[in-house]
């Protein structure tokens, strides 16, 4: 382990540390879950790590529900996510992401931003942003911020849209307050039942009106290509609907659209056909269980 | 009329307890010596290979680098017990582990960086990695130090057999032929392997700072690989963080971090990462075993016949000796009147298998439970009536000479059915109406030693007790404290017979120049061993003080009572301190020292040639029912109960014996469930524990465990061993849970959730 290491207090030092790196090989450090890892393998090579831990700006740090959206900070970690009660009520799918990310220990520690940041395809609140189809705010070092969608952010496996001089301010979910009914989970499936990196994983936040009807619906699959998938189709396909009135065949015709955008690989936590089995029978549980 | 006890049987906290969370105990990754240097070891970048070349000549010239050694610079024998393992490895390797050359730096990082700069040339060969390619004729010769008298490329065999098997097939209603396939799994032991050895040139003493399990084999075999005296080895034990077996056996690290002190002249610490902990520490050995089974009309058993074929790896560790164990399940566990058992361990360039929690014994309980479902299965019976049927008895001398004084088989599988409500869940499971979960319980016995095991020359232990002017007590035992609490159950002990309270006793275990022999921690012997070993000590030592105090308290020495500290006469109820009388032993004329010692040996016998005898003191017995729920659209298995009914002899410490249940229930989980050690053409492919899953603590179900008391005379205050038990049936159990909730057969493990869906989707 051999680095530098820079603690910007503020984003204008923190521009300034991004700026002045340009061109030179630096890591951004927020909750070091993933990073450490990379760490330890660290060995001659000049490498700089910006720590946004010290980093004390609202805009990053916070979670503001604000009328028409709630912003959530690149730097809240996955527990304040899994208290924050308007979320709760809310967004309910991205608490249960958050709930089911690595252990107690790592959910104090990581951050949101670290989650899509990091571009796993199988990151857990990454998986429920998309499927809220939440937008990235970035920041480039010198410029104006830029915000594009979750599901555009991430471009393969360990690889996004970040530019060398930007970081990533905060997540926001677009919302309206009007009352409604919602049905979301995020179905982690792994070997055991905690500490799991996810070898299929489905969110979703699906909305209904006092009739039944459903009004939205946001459906992300992890783990089954080289990135999370905002499964459009399946979605579309609920809109409209009763819930309560699928049978057994319609819930097949969803499961077999979610599938659609699973491109699954084997490797050595689960074969490719495992992937895309559980991914159907678990896409067919999602209208089962309301 | 058993004598009511004031201390055992009643819940003990550890001895060191309070130091192990407090986080003051010191382990081998905490030993510092002055001027000690860190070593690393170069392994083989590929598991079968010819060596062109070596250069170290840059690593050394690393600043901050002492010393490099490789297979040249040394002079040493070759290790393990079949003589086929040399320490460094010369002009070729054949297993991913292969240790080539080693460096000892003032840093660790140093001596990591040392490691990238030495340069080898290979000339890769194909390697052979399935047993059964090894056994084909033309395939070369794996092993070059191998004896190979047993045949080419088979490490060590063993042929067992009683009864008359063509007899007992006649006499068969239905026979079982199956084939079971066990992976390799490994400890996860907390701490990683660890050693620091520290060689003084002026005096050719070596002291060495070891977690093994057995130090004064340990002494033994290191003092022959290194060419020494024994003698002039020290063993010290720090605290160890895990022990399940894996430290039994000697590693090439252990004589290595000694030839780097040796060479250097300084202290040098060795220490695995996990990741080389993953590849370059012992297994349990994956095998193929072929059963097939028999039982009569009214669902007795009638014969085994059993073939395996074991992974030894490229060298021979107890991995191979396992079928010593594996052998009484097949010969002894329930009603068996004929069996025949053949077993080999063949050479592969794969990592080698060690011994293991159970020793073979899960992968034999295995086998022979699901072969006992799927035979009740045949003859339309109960699967806890064919159980019962079988079930050993007190009093029993099996076919192959183990006599079981007590025995609590029938009385525990009794205790889990009941208690798991079997008979009424039976019917629910029936009529449940096919849904995305399925439920069902599972069944499975075993038998393992609990009373040593006779297998080296002797399988005692010593003890020394030294009772102080101020009424503390010293106890000086042979064996090992690796976390078992044997530590404490001693304590216990002392405290019971002397009437000294806990806080006034320490036990020594951890230093071959002081302690007393003990052939080591293994076979779920301490507690027995150690325990009669002390008890015998003890007993020599109230030889001296009670008729002191007798006299003193003018009665007779049948009339004292050892209590708080003191010895009181049981009719006049006067009373003197213990400490009192020791004084006045120790500086009366002539003076009497409160010291005594004792070598307990068990009454058991050395088997003979054909594995015939009764190998252990007393033997335990345990029946496991666990329920589960297999969710049919993911393929995830849901233990949701463990029933566990376990003759333990007798409780000595309830707290330590609830810790040995649920830890062994955990780890036998995780090898029915998440647990493999995948290795691909040689190559360790999930050496972390991201990819290598242990059960967690939101996996673990409730464990229900009911100690059943035989109260064995040959075993302290009637108790038996009970370390290894509780995990060797539970994958038996779980995988029959699994195979009944789905009518699938589940003949391999682990139970993966790909591995159960994969079941399902394969089902007729």
């Amino acid at each position: 382990m051999n680095f530098d290491l820079v603690s910007p207090t503020t984003t204008e030092d923190l521009l300034r540390a991004i700026d002045e790196h340009r061109g030179r090989r630096f890591r951004f450090g927020a909750g070091y879950t993933d990073l450490l890892l990379d760490l330890e393998e660290q060995q001659d090579n000049e490498l700089t790590v910006i720590n946004l831990a010290r980093l004390n700006d609202p805009s990053f740090t916070s979670i503001v529900h604000d009328g028409g959206e709630m912003r959530i900070g690149a730097l809240v970690t996955a527990s304040r996510i899994i208290a924050d009660r308007k979320l709760q009520s809310r967004y309910p799918v991205l608490c249960q992401a958050a709930g089911q990310h690595g252990s107690r220990q790592i959910r104090h520690t990581a951050t949101v931003g670290g989650n899509l940041c990091t571009a796993s395809p199988a990151g857990d609140m990454a998986c429920a942003l998309v499927a809220l189809r939440a937008r990235c705010d970035i920041l480039p070092a010198r410029g104006d911020a830029r915000s594009l969608a979750v599901s555009d952010f991430f471009l393969g496996v360990r690889e996004t849209d970040l530019k060398e001089d930007e970081v990533l301010r905060r997540v926001i979910i677009p919302t309206d307050d009007g009352e409604v009914k919602t049905h979301s989970d995020f179905i982690k499936i792994g070997k055991r039942r905690s500490m799991e990196c996810a070898v299929v994983s489905i969110a979703y936040h699906i909305e209904s009106d006092g009739d039944d009807t459903m009004t939205r619906a946001g459906i992300a699959i992890g783990s089954v290509a080289p990135t999370i998938k905002y499964a459009r189709s399946a979605c579309e396909y609920l809109v409209g609907k009763r819930l309560s009135s699928l049978g057994p065949s319609e819930r097949d015709e969803f499961a077999a659209k979610v599938v659609e955008y699973a491109s699954p690989i084997s490797d050595i936590r689960a074969s490719a056909w495992y992937r895309e089995d559980v991914l159907f029978n678990m896409s067919k549980s999602i209208l089962e269980n309301h | 009329m058993k004598k009511s006890l004031k201390v055992i049987g009643k819940p003990t906290p550890k001895l060191d307890g309070h130091l192990r969370v407090s986080g003051k105990a010191v382990y081998g990754h905490d030993i510092s010596l002055p001027n000690m240097l860190y070593g690393a070891i170069l392994r083989a970048q590929y598991p079968c290979a010819k060596i062109k070349a070596i250069d170290v000549s840059k690593a050394a010239k690393l600043p901050g680098v002492v010393c490099v050694i490789t297979a040249d610079d040394v002079d040493v024998a070759h290790m393990s017990h079949k003589r086929d393992h040399p320490v460094l490895k010369k002009g070729e390797v054949n297993c991913i582990r292969d240790e080539i050359a080693a460096v000892a730096a003032s840093t660790k990082e140093i001596a990591r960086k040392a490691l990238r700069l030495i340069e080898v040339e290979y000339e890769v060969r194909e390697g052979i990695f399935d047993p059964a390619d090894a056994l084909q004729e033309d395939a070369p010769g794996i092993n070059k130090y191998a004896r190979g008298d047993e045949g080419k490329n088979i490490a060590q065999t063993f042929h067992y057999e009683h009864g008359d098997i063509e007899e007992q097939k006649a006499k068969s209603t239905c026979i079982v032929k199956r084939r079971y396939v066990l992976p390799r799994v490994t400890h996860c032991c907390l701490e990683t392997s660890v050693v620091t050895a520290d060689y003084s040139q002026s005096d050719g003493r070596l002291t060495l700072y070891s977690s093994t399990q057995v130090p004064f084999l340990y002494q033994r075999d290191m003092a022959r690989v290194l060419k020494m005296d024994p003698s002039n080895i020290r063993v010290v034990q720090p605290v160890i963080g895990g022990g399940f077996g894996s430290k039994l056996d000697m590693y090439p690290f252990e004589p290595i971090c000694a030839l780097l002190s040796m060479t250097c002249g300084q202290p040098v610490q060795i220490a695995f990462s996990r990741e080389e902990e993953f590849v370059a520490s012992p297994t349990r050995q994956a095998m193929v075993i072929d059963l097939t089974t028999g039982a009569d009309a009214e669902g007795r058993f009638t014969f085994r016949e059993v073939e395996i074929t074991k992974d030894n790896g490229a060298y021979t560790s107890w991995g191979a000796t396992t079928s010593f164990v594996m052998m009484q399940t097949f010969s002894s566990l329930y009603h068996a009147p004929a069996c025949v058992f053949d077993a080999r361990a063949v050479y592969t360039n794969n990592p080698y298998a060690g011994s293991f929690r159970g020793y073979g014994n899960p992968q034999s309980t295995f086998a022979l439970e699901r072969n006992i479902d799927l035979m009740a299965e045949e003859l339309a019976m109960d699967r806890a009536a064919i159980r019962l049927v079988n079930a050993n008895y007190k009093g029993e001398k099996t076919g192959q000479g183990l006599e079981y004084a007590t025995c609590g088989h029938k009385d525990a599988l009794d205790t889990v059915i009941a208690k798991s409500d079997y008979t009424r869940k039976k019917r629910e499971y029936k009529d449940a109406p096919s849904a995305r979960y399925k439920r069902a319980m599972g069944f499975a016995s075993m038998l393992h030693v609990a009373g040593g095991a006779k297998i080296y020359r002797s399988d005692g232990c010593g003890t020394t007790v030294k009772l102080d002017n101020f009424g503390h007590l010293i106890i000086i035992t042979g064996s090992s404290e690796i976390g078992q609490g044997s530590e404490t159950v001693l304590a216990m002990m002392a405290c019971e017979e002397l009437g000294i309270d806990m806080s006034k006793i320490k036990v020594i275990n951890t230093d071959t120049d002081i302690k007393p022999w003990d052939v080591g921690v293994h076979a779920s012997r301490t507690s027995f061993v150690a325990g009669n070993s002390l008890l015998g000590a003890i007993g020599r030592l109230k030889d001296k003080i009670s008729p002191w105090a007798a006299r003193y308290l003018k009665t007779d020495i049948e009339d004292l009572d050892y209590d708080n500290g003191e010895i009181g006469c049981k009719t006049s109820g006067r009373s003197v301190k213990i400490d009192k009388v020791v004084r006045e032993l120790h500086f009366q004329d002539p003076n009497v020292l409160c010291m005594e010692s004792y070598y307990y040996e068990p009454a058991s016998d050395f088997q003979d040639a054909g594995y015939k005898g009764n190998v252990s003191g007393a033997y335990a017995f345990a029946s496991q029912a666990i329920e589960v729920e297999v969710d049919t659209y993911t393929g995830q298995v849901k233990v949701l109960d463990v029933y566990v009914g376990q003759d333990v002899g007798r409780v000595l410490n309830p707290l330590g014996l609830m810790g040995q249940i649920e830890g062994g229930v955990v780890m036998g989980m995780g090898y029915a469930l998440t647990e493999e050690l995948v290795v691909a053409k040689g190559q360790v492919v999930n050496p972390t524990f991201h990819n290598y899953k242990i059960p967690s603590a939101c996996d673990i179900p409730e464990i229900h465990f009911y100690p059943i008391e035989t109260h064995d005379q040959a075993g302290p205050y009637g108790a038996k061993g009970v370390g290894e038990a509780p995990l060797i049936p539970t994958p038996a159990a779980i995988a029959n849970a699994v195979s009944n909730a789905l009518g699938v057969e589940i003949n391999a493990l682990p139970m993966t959730p790909e591995n159960v869906l994969k079941a399902i989707k394969d089902r007729p």
